[in-house]
């Protein structure tokens, strides 16, 4: 298995691939001066002169350790506004933790992390969302003794007030509930309104975790493999949800996923990790006939078989 | 003890007081109860108008069943317990509420923010020493004792929450329990002759106060109030004051924190200010209770401070039923009872005292009470950690409504 993890090498395998279009070759580019600038100095945005300041979200030689093994190696993402950007990988190469850097639920061992324009390195995980930053969960993480309702409720109203406030003297209920009513009818789980999210199937609470993230009125969303576990059918409708609601609200997706044609159906761009590295990012089709990315990732199923 | 204050006047028994599950905005929590109203009898059989208005009114009750229940409980604990086929005497309901309080604030920590303190004891003791060491050391009113000593413990708890909320459950857990140990020697040590080491304080009388005949009188201006109604102002305030944190968006947030953490943190929640937060307002409630315990006791005992205290906090939080509102309430009351009543059984007659079947002679085993509770207390944990004896009856409640609505439906049917 060939694993890529040199910026040039990544630039010489994105060009060998991308022959016909243009745009592969500006992506590779920009992050290869980004990452090479990162090095130097680590306060450079993920930009290149071509993208200045446009991309939504992004990386800069974002590096995370867990004691000797590199979860995420020297990772350089850019990612333009309004972009589906798909993030796949064999199992371990480290697109969770990636997303745990981005969310700041983990501290990066180095590199930065960009939102908007704005460095968000050292930004504290629970203000992130209130930047226009939001996630889903990989497990169905939700208050799980509470109603759908309630769930979606307490994100819109932390939206609404911040990451603290004192909001001592008045009834929760009716705070932020017409917003969390139409946010869950959205994601069509407008007849479980009232039922207590432990007791929901596992797309409805999938459903349900897409709901909460859009409760946060994010610019920037993180899926991280919201077709886990469902039928084809559940998963086709929840890919179908997923391009409404990038389309509709004009939302950055970044997007971790293992089904390879919701990949390559919805995404506009993917980016490959293998063992922490970047080893290719572009348009579906050409990121799909890659020979570097069919060895990695198709190498790496094959390990696990 | 199924006929405890407060659970009769709850036309609908499930969510009454649950802060878990299917607790939501007010209007549409009762609407469950409303249906089921409506569907008892037949379509149409009963005019709409009765219904309409009936439900506005349970719907009404629904919403404040709360204050409603606790207002029951204020009114019937004390001539509940005085029955003679209870406790006989009346006295112990004032330490009933003061000790209702002090799990209730330590509740709001446990139960409802999900951070398990194992030294509460220290809060208390503030409010009970900060009131003790004024009117006993320094000659000040009570009043004056009792600012100090919250203040005291708001200020403590603020301080101690920023050190350790985040450290982790178990830590959490460790470190309270240290420092209150910490807070307890100090104490012993009897600094500058102000705690009185492990005599305590005795004789904190204020002037307002007359006792006679162990009975415990305010005496204010003119006007005379039984100490317990005194207790039970402070208590009804208190109660519903924490009633309205739980149900404001403050309260909420402190819900899903409770409920899961790390996702509180990713929906934007800065959980840290929060548990601070909920840490003080815990701490300066505890320490209300303690105020009232100065007086109620006449001084400041060392106990109080110690770990035990702390302990039989939790006990009685987890015996009642944690995940509810009036769980810690039920479980003070349970406990204190039980202590009681246990401790002075001597002998069984079966059926009834006046015809007299089987007599038992229990006054060697029921000594030990703690053993007793402890064993109910391990099939509680065992069965349903998180309902307790509250969550029980209320089970049970439900059950007996739902039996009785199908045997009123069907009557009505023919």
């Amino acid at each position: 298995m060939v694993r890529v993890s040199d910026d040039s090498d990544t630039e010489g395998v994105d060009a060998e691939a991308a022959g016909t279009d243009a745009a592969i070759g500006t992506t590779t580019t920009t992050g290869t001066e980004a990452a090479t600038s990162g090095t130097a100095a680590s306060a450079t945005r993920p930009t290149s002169d071509d993208s200045p300041r446009e991309a939504a979200v992004g990386t800069v030689g974002l590096t995370r350790k867990f004691g000797e093994i590199t979860a995420v190696d020297d990772v350089s993402l850019t990612v333009p506004r309004g972009e589906l950007r798909a993030v796949i990988g064999p199992n371990g190469a480290g697109k969770t933790t990636l997303f745990n850097t981005v969310t700041g639920a983990l501290s990066p061992t180095a590199g930065s992390v960009w939102l908007a324009g704005e460095e968000i390195t050292d930004v504290p995980q629970a203000r992130r969302p209130h930047l226009g930053l939001a996630r889903s969960f990989q497990g169905n993480e939700l208050f799980t003794d509470r109603t759908v309702l309630e769930n979606v409720r307490i994100v819109v109203q932390t939206t609404q007030q911040g990451p603290f406030r004192l909001d001592l003297f008045r009834d929760a209920g009716p705070v932020g509930r017409e917003r969390a009513t139409e946010l869950i009818e959205r994601v069509g789980l407008a007849a479980e309104l009232d039922s207590v999210a432990r007791n929901l199937s596992h797309g409805d609470q999938r459903r349900l975790g897409i709901a909460m993230a859009l409760a946060t009125d994010p610019d920037v969303l993180l899926l991280d493999e919201p077709t886990s576990g469902m039928s084809p059918g559940a998963t086709a409708r929840t890919a179908d949800l997923i391009e409404d609601i990038q389309e509709t609200l004009g939302l950055t997706v970044l997007l971790i996923e293992h089904d390879v044609e919701v990949v390559l159906s919805i995404s506009d761009r993917i980016t490959v990790l293998d063992r922490g590295a970047v080893v290719a990012t572009g348009p579906p089709e050409v990121v799909r006939d890659d020979p570097a990315v069919q060895d990695a990732y198709l190498g790496g199923m094959r390990e696990n078989e | 003890m199924t006929d405890r204050p407060g659970r009769p006047d709850r036309p609908e028994a499930d969510d009454s007081d649950r802060f878990g599950p299917s607790t939501d905005g007010g209007e549409r929590t009762d609407e469950p109860a409303v249906s089921r109203t409506h569907e008892g009898g037949p379509a149409g059989s009963e005019p709409d108008v009765l219904s309409g208005r009936s439900r506005r009114l349970v719907s009404l009750i629904g919403r404040y069943r709360v204050p409603i229940g606790l207002i029951v409980l204020v009114l019937f604990l004390r001539p509940l317990v005085s029955q003679p086929w209870a406790l006989g005497f009346g006295r112990i309901a004032a330490t009933m509420l003061i000790w209702m309080l002090f799990v209730a604030s330590f509740n709001l920590l446990f139960g409802f923010t999900g951070l398990l303190s194992f030294g509460h004891a220290m809060f208390f003791g503030f409010g009970t020493y900060g009131v003790a060491i004024a009117v006993s050391r320094f000659s000040l009113p009570f009043v004056a004792g009792a600012v100090v000593g919250i203040t005291f413990a708001s200020a403590f708890g603020y301080l101690l929450g920023r050190l350790i909320v985040n450290k982790g459950e178990i830590y959490f857990a460790m470190l309270t329990l240290a420092v209150a140990q910490a807070v307890y020697f100090v104490a012993n040590r009897n600094p500058y002759e102000l705690t009185g080491g492990s005599n305590g304080i005795t004789g904190t009388v204020p002037p307002w106060i007359e006792t006679y005949r162990g009975e415990t009188t305010v005496v204010l201006g003119g006007l005379s109030v039984d100490w317990y109604w005194a207790v039970a102002a402070v208590f009804l305030i208190c109660a519903l004051g924490l009633w309205q944190v739980l149900r404001s968006p403050f309260g909420r947030s402190l819900i899903a924190i409770r409920e899961n953490e790390a996702l509180a943190r990713a929906m934007g929640v800065d959980t840290e200010r929060y548990k601070i937060a909920s840490f003080t307002m815990s701490g300066a409630l505890a320490a209300v209770a303690g105020a009232l315990l100065a007086i109620s006791d006449q001084g400041a005992a060392l106990e109080t401070l110690g770990v035990l205290t702390s302990g039989d906090a939790v006990l009685m939080a987890v015996l009642g039923g944690v995940n509810y509102f009036f769980g810690p309430l039920a479980g003070v009351f349970v406990w204190l009872f039980a202590e009681d009543y246990l401790t002075d059984f001597e002998v069984l007659y079966f059926p009834l005292r006046e015809f007299v079947l089987v007599s038992v002679d229990l006054s060697g085993v029921l000594e030990y009470w703690r053993f007793l509770l402890g064993g109910l207390f391990v099939v509680i944990v065992l069965l349903s950690p998180k309902d307790g004896v509250w969550g029980f009856l209320r089970g049970l409640v439900t059950r007996v409504a739902r039996v009785g609505e199908r045997l009123g439906g069907g009557s009505r049917e023919r």
